[in-house]
C-alpha cells in the first residue's frame, strides 16, 4: 500500500506536509473516478463492468483512480438518434395501432392479470365508458372543478376543450386515479374510479401533458416495464412491446431516454399508455410537443382507434379535435359549457352558415344583398370579398350566381364557409364569462 | 400490493444504474477499508508527528483488532447514519416530484406497493453492502491486526442492521408525509438525533430502538447487552412508520 510506504518514511514535518498533498491528491482523483463511473453508462466503460472500476479505484489507491481516468473511460461517441421510421402519409402508425388492438384481441390484458371479468370484457354500447357527475375539485380555496358532469358512450372518440386552467387535467388526473374529487363521482367503465382503484387502472392508459420517464432506462426497458406493472410477461409482452416501439418509432433506438428530444417522450408516452391496448385511453394534449408529422400520425393513431377503444383526449388545439372526434365537450371555468357531437354544435350555436364571396367590385354587390330575407349579416373582408352569414344557405346559393350576373360582376369564388369549432369554441368561451 | 414484484425489479435495477449504488455502500466500505487502516496506523502516525514540547507524549495505546472493530461500529453509527439519511430524504417524494410516479401509479400498481418496494430495495442495499463491508473489514483487521472477535462484530452488525432499519423506516415515512427531499432529511437528522439523546437515558436505551447502537457496541466489548427489547420495538416501530407511510401515501395526490 503506498500509505503504508510512504508512513514508514515519516520523520520531519516536511514529509508530513508531503504526506498530506498526497492524501489530497488521492482523495481527490477518487471522487473524480466515481462521479465519472457515476455517470457514465456501461457500455462506456472499457471492460463493460463498472463494478470492476469502482473495485479497483477503492482497493488500489492513487493507482486505481489513475488507471480508470486514463485508460477507463470510453470517448463519447456522437449520440445517433434514429429518426422516425414511418414519417407521416403512409398510415404505418395507424396500421400498427389498429394491429396491436387486433393482435392483442381487444382484450386489454394477459389473463394472468386478474381483472373482474366486466372489465376485461369489451361491453361496447352497455354504458358509458367515462361518466362524471357533478364533479367539484377545491384546491385551498380555488374551485379547479365545479359540478363537471358528462358522459362519454365507450367506442367514441371524445375531445375536451377548454382554455388553459379551465379543469381539463384535474378531470384527466381524477379519471387516472391520481387524484379525488372533492365531491361528485367519476365513473370509468362502470366502476367509481376512487373505488375500484387497481381493477379500472388496469384497463385504462394515460398519456400526461408532459410524460416523465426514468432517465436511465432505454425505450424498450421502459415499455417493459411498463408492460410488467399490467402482468405481462414473456412473449406475449416482447410482442407487444416491439409492436409499440415500431408505432412510436422508436425502434432501434437504444439511447436512454434522458437523451430524448420532447417529441420522442411524447411518441414513447403514447406508446406505454397503449401497452394494456386499453378500453380506455386517456391523453392529456397529446400532439402538443409533436411536430406537424408526428402531430399527424398520433391523430391518425387516434382515428385508427375508434371502434377498438375510447379514446378521451384533451387539447385546445381546435384543428385536432376537428379532425378525428366524435363528440366534444368544451368547458370552461370547471364547467360543461357545451357537450354535443361537433356538426350538432356547429349547428346549435345560431343555425348559421357562412358563404365567401369574390367578385369584382364586391361594393356594387353589398347594397344589392341588403333586404335578403335569407341574409343575416355581411362582412367586407380585406382581400375584397364579402362574407355572408345566411339562415338559409340553399336559397342563397340559387340566388346569388343569378344576382351577380345581372349586376354584370365577374364572380371569382363562391364557397360555403362552414362555422368552425373555434367560433364556437370562442363564442361559447366568451359568452359564459360575459 | 398489485405492481409489487414489477416495481421491485425496476427499484433495484435503478438502484444500479444510477448514483444511488454509490452512496450508501461507498461509505459503508469506505468505513470498512478506513477503520482497520486508521486503527493500523495510528500509533505511527502519532509517534512520528512529533513537534511536542519537552516533556509532553502522547500515550497511543497498541493497536488492536477490537480497536478496528469499534471504529467500524462508531463509523457505521453516525457517517453511514447520516449517509442514510440524507440519501433517502426523497426515497418516496422525489418520484412524486419528477413526474415518473404519475406514469407508474396511473398503472395497476398500488400505493403500498410503490411505498414497499422502494423501502424493501433500499434495506436490500444496505444488507448487501454491510454484509460485504464486514467481510472486507474482518480480513484486512485479520492481516493487519491479527484474529480478533470477528463474530462478536458480525453480531454487533447485525445490531446495526436493525438501527438502519429502523431509520430507513422513519426516511420512508417522512419522505411520504414531506414533500421537500431536503425538509425530510432535516426532519431525520432530528430522528437520528433524538435516538442519540434517549440512548443516554437506561430505560430509553433498554427498550426503545435507541438502544441498538449501545447494545451494538456492549456486545463487541463482550458485556452483557440488552438487545432484545429493542430489536423488538425496532421492528414495531418500522412496522409502524411504513404502516403510516402507506397510509399516507394512498391519501396522497400525485
Amino acid at each position: 500500500m503506498p500509505l503504508i510506504a510512504a508512513s514508514v518514511s515519516l520523520g520531519s514535518p516536511l514529509v508530513v506536509a508531503l504526506l498530506a498533498v498526497l492524501a489530497v491528491v488521492e482523495l481527490g482523483l477518487l471522487a473524480w473516478a466515481l462521479l465519472d463511473l457515476a455517470r457514465r453508462p456501461a457500455g462506456k466503460v472499457a471492460g463493460g463492468s463498472r463494478l470492476l472500476w469502482l473495485l479497483l479505484c477503492v482497493f488500489v489507491q492513487l493507482l486505481g483512480p489513475v488507471l480508470y481516468l486514463v485508460v477507463g473511460r470510453m470517448r463519447e461517441a456522437p449520440r445517433q438518434v434514429p429518426p422516425p421510421q414511418a414519417p407521416g402519409g403512409d398510415g404505418h402508425v395507424a396500421r400498427a395501432a389498429a394491429a396491436l388492438y387486433d393482435a392483442a384481441g381487444r382484450h386489454p390484458r394477459a389473463p394472468a392479470d386478474g381483472a373482474p371479468a366486466d372489465l376485461i370484457a369489451t361491453t361496447e354500447g352497455s354504458g358509458p365508458a367515462v361518466e362524471l357527475i357533478g364533479v367539484r375539485k377545491v384546491f385551498r380555496t380555488a374551485a379547479a372543478l365545479d359540478g363537471l358532469s358528462l358522459s362519454v358512450p365507450e367506442g367514441s372518440v371524445f375531445g375536451f376543450l377548454g382554455p388553459n386552467g379551465a379543469g381539463k387535467t384535474t378531470t384527466l388526473r381524477i379519471l387516472a386515479g391520481l387524484a379525488r374529487p372533492t365531491s361528485g363521482e367519476a365513473r370509468v367503465l362502470g366502476h367509481d374510479v376512487a373505488g375500484a382503484g387497481g381493477d379500472v387502472r388496469a384497463v385504462v392508459g394515460f398519456l400526461p401533458d408532459v410524460p416523465a420517464f426514468y432517465k436511465w432506462m432505454t425505450a424498450p426497458q421502459y415499455l417493459r416495464f411498463a408492460g410488467n406493472l399490467f402482468g405481462l410477461r414473456g412473449e406475449a409482452l416482447e410482442a407487444r412491446v416491439a409492436a409499440l416501439l415500431d408505432l412510436a418509432g422508436l425502434a432501434g433506438v437504444d439511447t436512454r431516454i434522458g437523451g430524448f428530444s420532447r417529441g420522442m417522450k411524447q411518441r414513447l408516452g403514447v406508446a406505454q399508455a397503449l401497452v394494456n391496448a386499453p378500453r380506455l385511453l386517456l391523453l392529456d394534449e397529446p400532439t402538443s410537443a409533436l411536430d406537424p408529422i408526428g402531430r399527424r400520425e398520433v391523430l391518425d393513431m387516434i382515428a385508427a382507434l375508434r371502434g377498438r377503444t375510447t379514446v378521451f383526449f384533451s387539447t385546445h388545439i381546435l384543428a385536432d379535435v376537428e379532425r378525428v372526434c366524435d363528440t366534444v365537450a368544451i368547458i370552461d371555468n370547471g364547467r360543461v359549457v357545451a357537450h354535443a357531437p361537433i356538426d350538432e354544435l356547429r349547428r346549435r350555436r345560431g343555425g348559421l352558415s357562412r358563404l365567401a364571396v369574390e367578385v369584382d367590385e364586391p361594393q356594387r354587390l353589398a347594397p344589392a344583398l341588403e333586404g335578403a330575407a335569407w341574409l343575416r349579416a355581411i362582412e367586407v373582408v380585406d382581400d375584397g370579398g364579402l362574407r355572408l352569414a345566411t339562415v338559409d344557405l340553399v336559397a342563397a346559393l340559387r340566388v346569388l350566381p343569378a344576382l351577380i350576373a345581372r349586376l354584370g360582376l365577374a364572380l371569382r369564388r363562391l364557397e360555403s364557409d362552414e362555422l368552425s369549432l373555434e367560433d364556437v369554441f370562442v363564442d361559447l368561451v366568451e359568452g359564459e364569462r360575459r | 400490493m398489485r405492481g409489487f414484484g414489477a416495481f421491485l425489479g425496476k427499484e433495484l435495477r435503478e438502484t444500479v444504474h444510477t448514483w444511488r449504488i454509490w452512496v450508501l455502500p461507498a461509505f459503508i466500505l469506505f468505513s470498512a477499508l478506513s477503520s482497520p487502516l486508521i486503527t493500523f496506523l495510528m500509533p505511527t502516525l502519532v509517534d512520528r508527528l512529533g513537534g511536542m514540547p519537552q516533556g509532553f507524549a502522547i500515550s497511543v495505546p497498541d493497536p488492536t483488532a477490537l480497536a478496528a472493530y469499534v471504529e467500524y461500529l462508531g463509523n457505521l453509527g453516525e457517517l453511514v447514519m447520516f449517509a442514510l439519511v440524507i440519501a433517502y430524504g426523497g426515497i418516496v417524494s422525489s418520484e412524486v416530484r419528477s413526474g415518473t410516479a404519475a406514469l407508474a401509479l396511473s398503472k395497476p400498481l398500488s400505493r403500498g406497493a410503490f411505498v414497499l418496494a422502494k423501502w424493501l430495495s433500499q434495506l436490500l442495499v444496505v444488507a448487501v453492502a454491510a454484509a460485504v463491508a464486514t467481510a472486507v473489514c474482518i480480513g484486512l483487521t485479520t492481516v493487519l491486526l491479527g484474529v480478533g472477535p470477528a463474530q462478536a462484530t458480525v453480531a454487533a452488525v447485525a445490531l446495526w442492521f436493525v438501527y438502519a432499519m429502523v431509520i430507513l423506516s422513519a426516511m420512508v415515512l417522512l419522505s411520504a408525509v414531506l414533500p421537500a427531499p431536503a425538509a425530510a432529511a432535516g426532519a431525520g437528522i432530528g430522528v437520528y438525533a433524538s435516538f442519540a439523546i434517549l440512548a443516554q437515558f437506561e430505560a430509553t436505551s433498554r427498550l426503545t430502538p435507541a438502544g441498538l447502537m449501545p447494545a451494538a457496541q456492549a456486545v463487541l466489548n463482550g458485556e452483557p447487552a440488552h438487545w432484545q427489547a429493542p430489536v423488538a420495538t425496532g421492528i414495531a416501530v418500522s412496522a409502524a412508520c411504513l404502516g403510516a407511510a402507506v397510509w399516507r401515501f394512498t391519501r396522497r395526490e400525485i
